[in-house]
């Protein structure tokens, strides 16, 4: 009976490959691994030919999904090898460690461990000169060709570093306690010959089980916590891999390892050879002898600095000389594509996850959208059937609180287009599981989470958000809680700009129906948006002469946007009945004196548009407003008034010449207060608009008749000699 | 030509690194064990120390020659030991000159085989030219030919230096291709050729504020490694660059003052570099940037003007008003944008601290 233990570096290409020829030379009957105990009901999932690393082992609570581990796995790393070589040839394998239901038990947050713990042999390289630990891996064992017996031998130097340590406590005590009675359970069982593959920090208290005595392991392990988990694998990305994961191994250059992991020999050559080819994909010059050169420079480098073969340093240092020219670009490119080398993994698609994953694996089969780590661009025709549903897909998801699709701003016109980036992170699997609880599809547990919404959402605007999102996610069954809510919330009383803008979204529904499907007529409009648009109109319309009393600046500024947003909700709906009630609110604030001028300005000009007020009345207005005592409250009406437009001054003559025979009339002082302000209702206008008002205004214009003034003759023939020698007429 | 060196004379104004520094190079060479790469007179790992500074068994201290990263020099050292052709990029003054010359000097022992990169360097500087009334009179010969520094140095084996490549104009600068891909030098006027002997090497120097007068072409460009030497990363690093040149500089022009205080320089070299990078060491006030590059070697020069103002005029220590005066000259380049500049300076910052009070009057003084 032996007991052979493998002490690794968790995510060590190095380690990972000495660890496959060492298990092929031992042949084991049993292989034990460090990793949550209970997780070994998946691990048969490990064999199945879609099984596609960098994944994560997902443990979860069951009635707390937000409580989560991950146990994370490369292709390079030497857990999975050790996995794979057992499978290849039908040997046991098992985790050993604490079972997740205990770890994720445990109230307390696990304590962050050290460097020296978590990765020893990295503290190690260090000590020795090297910033990379597998180049110094690499240095020891693999150039040595035989691989004998390095893991004794790093056996024997983490049995020294241990000793001076000191005794574990807490977790790290219960873990170790645990592997050792695994370890004890798997000799009782009758395993011949078993191989450990742990930690290199753990590797030294599993050697010699009888220094520890079984009653003190069973009596750390007592009275575990014992939670309702659940495990499963999910795809992984490497540029995650040094997550939360029960050890830190901080993982910086995944792409590097995985290709020292799958490089047999002639790892600088073909690493600059991988970099030309990039290089060479973006357009950037990489020719065969500068492979060459990169190659040379960083074989030296490395003598130089003693190492026997180029790090990452000297690697990166050549390809800056080399291919760098003077600026760093092309190490940027090569950062990012080849040492990170972004990756996302794959499960099986029979993988134990929740109902809601495979809901979302289908519909995104179905809809031909790939899942990937890294952000993809895409603009959707909502006129198109599959489009259409991915765009709800997408709301769905985020009303899920799922953002893999966020909103960009779609260019260019119409309304039918929907700019999306995606972009896949793997803690989107914890979400689902969370989400699942809502409901067994994407559009059940959207729908019950966006009623849920509905029913905690405190203020107006995130109900009207949630209006539309409703809307757009094509969710028929949470509009009505949706718009009870609204209902409900406008009640108790709003502010009347949220108020206005609620009303917006509300009259899209009643117009167009609950979605935005392109035969609106058989679809139909619902009743139900149009009575709620109808109830918020009315309290609107109540509030908002009174809403218009005491605002400041800005205030009436923010308040005559929204007049203006619920202005083009009412003419959307167009109902006879909501147009009157509309109007009559507006003339209401329009007769109100202490209503803000600007508000007042505005709403006189909607009822003159809309033929509620004839010329004269408005007329009568206008003056009654620029008569007023303070210029500033005249500018202000101005502003409201004219708006954004030049295009009533330019066409109504009688109304430019009230105007400007106000202007003329000024008194000094008030003139020039008044100066900047109109200035400002003016510098809206365009260049050409302001041209043709200031034509209009020096007498260009055709109805200028009645503003000629007298002239005094005697006063203007003293110039007509001095205009006569300037044309050279000679008296 | 002879290949000779003659002695220099004692009252020569600026020796030769390999000269200045020949008990450092000859003690290196009597320590150095490790292997040499053909016709080099140091190790590469022997280069590096002598760039870098360190002490030898014997117990000879060598000076650091290069104040900054020991990455770069290694970059450097293995790009020639590597027999590949090496250039150094930079912004004016960051010791680009500097670091080539003490290569040379430390690899082959002579830092003269030297072009100077003008508009105006013609290809038989870089080539051969020929001496006319020879060739008049005997017609093409051996004798006739003028050798060019990089034509000696294929023939002895020796590194070859380009200051400012990217001023050469573009058609000549391409003459250097064939020379460092297929280390040759044709001349078809005798039917020969020269071909370089081992050790040969080319080190050039260019100007980052250069880029586009005449940009190297991409098969120019591809036979080099580049190496870009950067501003001094920290005040203490600059401070120390400078006082350490100036001790240099002032032995050698025997400027009788005493080496000035370490505060003085700091303060230079403050100036220098918040002028430089825009912002003020405490990160807390944005400036206004000048013309000129405002390097590190300016810095020195201003400080040695600044040494022989007070050794020939004032009390021999080195005050604020003895610097004032290069200052506002290596500052100002462009006397309208940069006076305004510098004034800025002086009201928002030098007048708001405390011990720069003499500083400050010295500056209005002159400005």
């Amino acid at each position: 009976m032996t007991l052979t233990l493998f002490p690794i570096r968790h995510h060590g290409p190095g380690s990972a490959r000495s660890l496959a020829g060492a298990l092929e030379r031992l042949r084991p009957d049993l292989v034990l691994v460090e990793g949550p105990a209970d997780a070994n009901l998946v691990l048969p999932f490990l064999a199945h030919p879609d099984f596609k690393p960098p994944v994560a082992l997902l443990g979860y609570v069951n009635d707390d999904p937000a409580r989560a581990s991950f146990w994370p796995f490369a292709v390079f790393s030497p857990e999975f090898v050790a996995f794979q070589w057992a499978a290849r040839l039908d040997i046991p394998a098992r985790f050993m460690d604490l079972p997740a239901s205990a770890t994720l038990g445990f109230e307390r947050e696990d304590e962050p461990e050290s460097d020296l713990h978590s990765d020893p042999l990295r503290v190690l390289a260090e000590a020795a000169g090297y910033s990379d630990f597998e180049r110094w891996w690499e240095t020891l064992v693999e150039a040595r060709g035989d691989g004998g017996d390095v893991f004794g031998a790093v056996l024997e130097v983490m049995t020294a570093v241990r000793a001076d340590a000191p005794a574990p406590a807490g977790r790290e005590a219960m873990r170790e306690a645990h592997m050792r009675q695994t370890i004890r359970a798997a000799q009782k069982e009758g395993f011949q010959s078993i191989a450990v593959v742990c930690g290199a920090w753990h590797a030294p208290v599993l050697t010699d089980l009888a220094a520890y005595p079984v009653k003190e392991d069973a009596a750390l392990l007592k009275g575990l916590p014992r939670a309702k988990v659940t495990l499963t694998w999910v795809p992984w990305t490497h540029g995650r891999l040094s997550m939360h994961s029960g050890y830190g191994a901080g993982v910086r250059s995944p792409g590097y390892y995985h290709h020292l992991f799958t490089t047999p020999e002639h790892v600088t050559e073909r690493w600059f050879a991988r970099a030309a080819r990039l290089l060479r994909g973006e357009k950037l010059e990489a020719s065969s002898a500068s492979v060459i050169e990169a190659t040379r420079l960083a074989n030296t480098l490395a003598g130089l600095r003693g190492r026997a073969l180029p790090g990452l340093d000297e690697l990166n240092e050549a390809a800056l000389s080399v291919f760098g020219w003077d600026s760093d670009l092309p190490l940027r490119l090569i950062e990012r594509q080849l040492i990170v080398g972004e990756a996302l993994g794959e499960v099986p698609s029979d993988t134990p996850t929740v109902p809601l994953a495979q809901d979302l694996a289908r519909q995104q089969k179905k809809l031909r959208l790939k899942v990937q780590p890294e952000q993809l661009e895409m603009t959707l025709d909502l006129r198109q059937d599959n489009d259409l549903a991915r765009s709800a897909l997408f709301h769905r998801l985020n009303l899920l609180g799922i953002p893999w699709a966020q909103e960009r701003h779609a260019g260019g016109r119409g309304t039918f287009k929907e700019a999306w980036a995606l972009a896949w992170q793997p803690e989107f699997s914890v979400r689902l599981v969370q989400a699942s609880r809502s409901g067994q599809t994407v559009a059940d547990a959207a729908g019950a989470q966006a009623i849920e919404t509905a029913r905690t959402s405190a203020s107006l605007s995130e109900l009207t958000a949630l209006l539309e999102a409703v809307r757009y996610a094509d969710l028929p069954d949470a509009l009505p809680a949706a718009l009870d809510a609204l209902d409900a919330r406008a009640a108790v009383g709003a502010d009347v700009a949220d108020l206005l803008s609620a009303l917006a979204p509300l009259a899209r529904l009643a117009r167009y129906g609950d979605v935005r499907g392109r035969d609106e007529v058989a679809k139909g409009a619902d009743e139900a948006p149009a009575r709620v648009f109808r109830t918020l109109l009315t309290r609107t319309c109540v509030g908002l002469p009174t809403a218009a009393i005491g605002l400041a600046e800005d205030a009436a500024g923010v308040l005559q946007r929204a007049v203006d947003a619920g202005d083009a909700s009412v003419r959307l709906l167009d109902d006879a009945g909501a147009l009157a009630e509309w109007r009559a609110a507006l003339l209401h604030l329009a007769n109100r004196l202490e209503a803000h001028p600007l508000l007042v300005g505005d709403a006189v000009r909607r009822l003159r548009d809309s033929g509620e007020l004839d010329s004269p009345e408005v007329e009568r207005r206008v003056s009654l407003a620029l008569g007023a005592d303070r210029p500033g409250d005249v500018t202000s009406w101005l502003d409201g008034f004219l708006g954004h437009s030049a295009a009533l001054l330019l066409h109504d003559s009688a109304l430019l010449a009230l105007l400007d025979g106000w202007l003329a009339g000024l008194e000094g002082d008030a003139f020039q207060e008044s100066l900047p302000l109109l200035r400002r209702v003016f510098s809206r206008y365009e260049k050409p608009e302001r041209r043709a008002l200031g034509e209009a205004v020096r007498g260009g214009g055709p109805n200028r008749g009645e503003a000629v003034l007298e002239l005094d003759e005697e006063r203007a023939m003293r110039v007509v000699p001095v205009v006569l020698r300037l044309l050279g007429v000679r008296q | 030509m002879t290949a000779t060196q003659p002695t220099p004379a004692p009252e020569v104004l600026r020796q030769h690194a390999e000269q200045a520094y020949a008990h450092e190079l000859s003690a290196l060479a009597a320590q150095d064990d490790r292997p040499k790469p053909p016709q080099w007179n140091l190790s590469p790992h022997a280069v590096l120390t002598y760039l870098m500074g360190g002490k030898l068994k014997d117990g000879t201290e060598i000076t650091a020659k290069y104040v900054g990263h020991r990455r770069l020099m290694e970059i450097a050292v293995a790009t020639l030991a590597t027999d590949r052709a090496l250039l150094l990029i930079g912004v004016p003054g960051t010791a680009k000159s500097w670091v080539s010359e003490h290569l040379a000097a430390a690899i082959s022992g002579d830092s003269t085989l030297l072009v100077q990169g003008t508009a105006g360097t013609g290809e038989e500087a870089i080539r051969y030219g020929w001496n006319y009334a020879r060739l008049i009179a005997e017609g093409p010969s051996e004798a006739a030919l003028v050798e060019s520094p990089i034509m000696r140095a294929m023939r002895t084996g020796k590194l070859a230096r380009i200051e400012e490549l990217t001023r050469v104009q573009s058609d000549v600068q391409d003459t250097l291709i064939t020379v460092l891909s297929e280390k040759t030098l044709p001349v078809p006027e005798l039917n020969t050729e020269v071909q370089a002997t081992r050790g040969f090497n080319m080190i050039a120097t260019a100007n980052n504020r250069d880029r586009g007068v005449n940009d190297l072409s991409s098969a120019l460009k591809r036979r080099f490694n580049t190496v870009i030497l950067p501003v001094p990363d920290s005040l203490e690093d600059e401070v120390r660059i400078v006082v350490q040149r100036v001790a240099q500089l002032a032995s050698s022009l025997q400027i009788p003052a005493a080496p000035p205080a370490l505060e003085e320089v700091r303060r230079i070299v403050t100036i220098f570099r918040e002028l430089r990078s825009g912002v003020t060491e405490d990160g807390k006030t944005k400036l206004k940037a000048p013309s000129g590059t405002l390097s590190t070697a300016e810095a020195i020069s201003v400080v040695n003007h600044g040494l022989s103002l007070a050794a020939h005029f004032g009390n021999g220590e080195l005050s604020a008003a003895d610097v004032a005066a290069s200052l506002v000259g290596a500052v100002v380049k462009d006397p309208v944008q940069d006076g305004i500049v510098w004034r800025e300076y002086l009201e928002t910052v030098a007048k708001k601290r405390e011990d720069w009070r003499d500083l400050y009057k010295a500056c209005r003084a002159v400005s």
